[in-house]
């Protein structure tokens, strides 16, 4: 099984030196003027985990272009997209964020329909990352891990479990991780997300941040691995500046320490 | 209301807090109000420090030199209390936002800091709307999520002659020629026109040390503002 981790544009050199990372998922594409990236590109199994649309709608002849392209440039294994509806259809309002989308019947035929068209157009496999719901909207007409197994089931594409977004929501439902990852259709696993979390100012709770693992997530993560039989690659989930080379990779090391 | 709509209706909540306050909202009874409002602070202080981050980065590169850096107005009162009315993506809440770094930011230590403060809260909310700046995959920085609304159509620095007075009134006005640009970005990039319309006012304004990017004078400054560094052979000569 892989170990890796996302590309910190800022931490080129060290990930182009490192030794303990197997691959590294890329949420940007390249900046023209990184000079790592040709040892980046030549070291390590790249994965595209790219924004590439909402599936909510269809991706346009211009977006699919683009993931085709990124996927053939990283020489990609798969092609991940998220289970998103962050912007009105009308584009008015945007949230810049991942958000879910209702668990409905309508929702559930668009994003089949959606995925299956993208799937048909890519030369990799796509996998699918489960997003955190903070509250419940009163009109979703089935839990998400039901819509999900629905949706893996109609379209055979792959599950890219986001553990911490698993363990946010059993938090606010106040149900055990364990528990709670019980109910994903985790045969379908590909992938698997691993990251800290912090206390939210906002949220008034703890959140998702590019900080080192607990010993608590490790061993989550050591649990939901022995019931997803099919994952290939567990990834250390943190991209932004302000991650440090120490906690990159020392998360990526506890990772492998915990399998 | 089909489901599609509802769910931008909720993302509308989420983005809009007069709407969130109105009572056709709460009137729905679709979520716990406590959670979204909790959720909606978290989403505007997350989208407004990536605009800040990326429209403010001269200030936050000057910030060496005057350690203000501007993504701290996230965690004051003055941003807080305009969660109230804040519209994620709307020019006057950009505005807003852009007014308190700047209010911030601004100082006496870097001559210039006042027309580069200008320049980004002018970028910032001209961007105000919903884009995608990282890349587009195009090699320009046309959006790739939606298209912009109407407003954000830019002038046109192609038709710039004696009597465009929108582009840069301050240059017009001193009779100036305006900058020629290079043909693609002339027909495809808003930021590019923008960003050669600021080369050429910086090369016209003689107060000013040439550069030839907003960057390149904040480099210099922060170069001017280095600790002095005498190599050890020189330290050795001076020693007696």
């Amino acid at each position: 099984m892989m170990v890796g981790a996302f590309y910190n544009p800022h931490l080129g050199a060290e990930l182009a030196a490192a030794r303990n990372i197997d691959h590294l998922a890329m949420a940007d594409p390249p900046a023209a003027g990184d000079r790592h990236w040709p040892a980046i590109k030549q070291r390590y199994t790249l994965l595209l985990h790219d924004y590439l649309g909402q599936l909510s709608e269809p991706l346009d002849d211009r977006a699919i272009e683009r993931a085709r392209s990124l996927a053939g440039l990283y020489d990609s294994p798969w092609v991940a997209e998220h289970f998103q509806c962050l912007h009105t259809e009308d584009g008015t309002y945007n949230l810049n964020y991942v958000f879910p989308p209702l668990y409905t019947e309508e929702f559930l035929a668009r994003f089949v329909t959606n995925a299956n068209a993208l799937k048909a157009r890519l030369d990799q496999p796509l996998v699918m990352e489960n997003i955190p719901g903070f509250f419940d909207v009163h009109a979703s007409q089935m839990p998400e891990p039901v819509w999900l197994r629905r949706f893996f089931d109609a379209t055979g594409t792959g599950f890219l479990l986001d553990l911490p977004h698993v363990w946010l929501e059993a938090h606010y439902r106040g149900l055990t991780p364990q528990a709670w990852l019980a109910e994903f259709p985790l045969e379908h696993v590909v992938e698997v997300h691993v990251a800290g979390v912090e206390q939210d100012r906002d949220l008034e709770g703890p959140w998702i941040a590019p900080t080192a693992p607990s010993d608590a997530m490790l061993d989550f993560m050591a649990h939901a691995l022995t019931r997803c039989p099919a994952t290939r690659a567990v990834t250390f989930d943190a991209f932004s500046p302000s991650l440090t080379a120490d906690v990159l990779f020392s998360s990526v090391d506890r990772i492998r320490a915990a399998l | 209301m089909n489901d599609r709509a509802l769910q931008d209706d909720v993302i509308r909540a989420l983005a809009d807090a007069p709407y969130r306050a109105s009572a056709e909202w709460r009137g729905r009874g679709l979520v716990d109000a406590g959670k979204v409002e909790r959720f909606a602070r978290f989403l505007a202080r997350h989208f407004y420090h990536e605009r800040i981050v990326h429209f403010f980065k001269y200030s936050r590169a000057l910030a060496r030199v005057t350690a203000r850096w501007p993504e701290a107005v996230l965690r004051q009162p003055g941003f807080d209390a305009l969660l109230a009315t804040a519209v994620l993506g709307e020019r006057a809440t950009a505005h807003a936002v852009a007014r308190l770094v700047t209010a911030y930011v601004a100082g006496e230590e870097v001559p210039y800091h006042k027309d580069l403060l200008r320049y980004q809260e002018a970028m910032m909310v001209v961007e105000a709307g919903p884009r995608v700046w990282r890349d587009t995959g195009r090699d320009d920085d046309r959006p790739a999520v939606v298209p912009p609304p109407s407003w954000l159509k830019a002038p046109s620095c192609s038709s710039w002659s004696t009597t465009c007075q929108r582009c840069c009134p301050s240059c017009c006005n001193r009779g100036q020629r305006p900058p020629r640009l290079r043909g693609a970005q002339r027909a495809s990039s808003w930021r590019a026109r923008v960003t050669d319309a600021w080369r050429w006012h910086a090369r016209a304004t003689p107060s000013l040390p040439w550069c030839a990017s907003p960057m390149a004078r904040v480099r210099w400054t922060t170069w001017r503002a280095r600790p002095v560094f005498v190599p050890a052979k020189s330290r050795r000569r001076y020693a007696i």
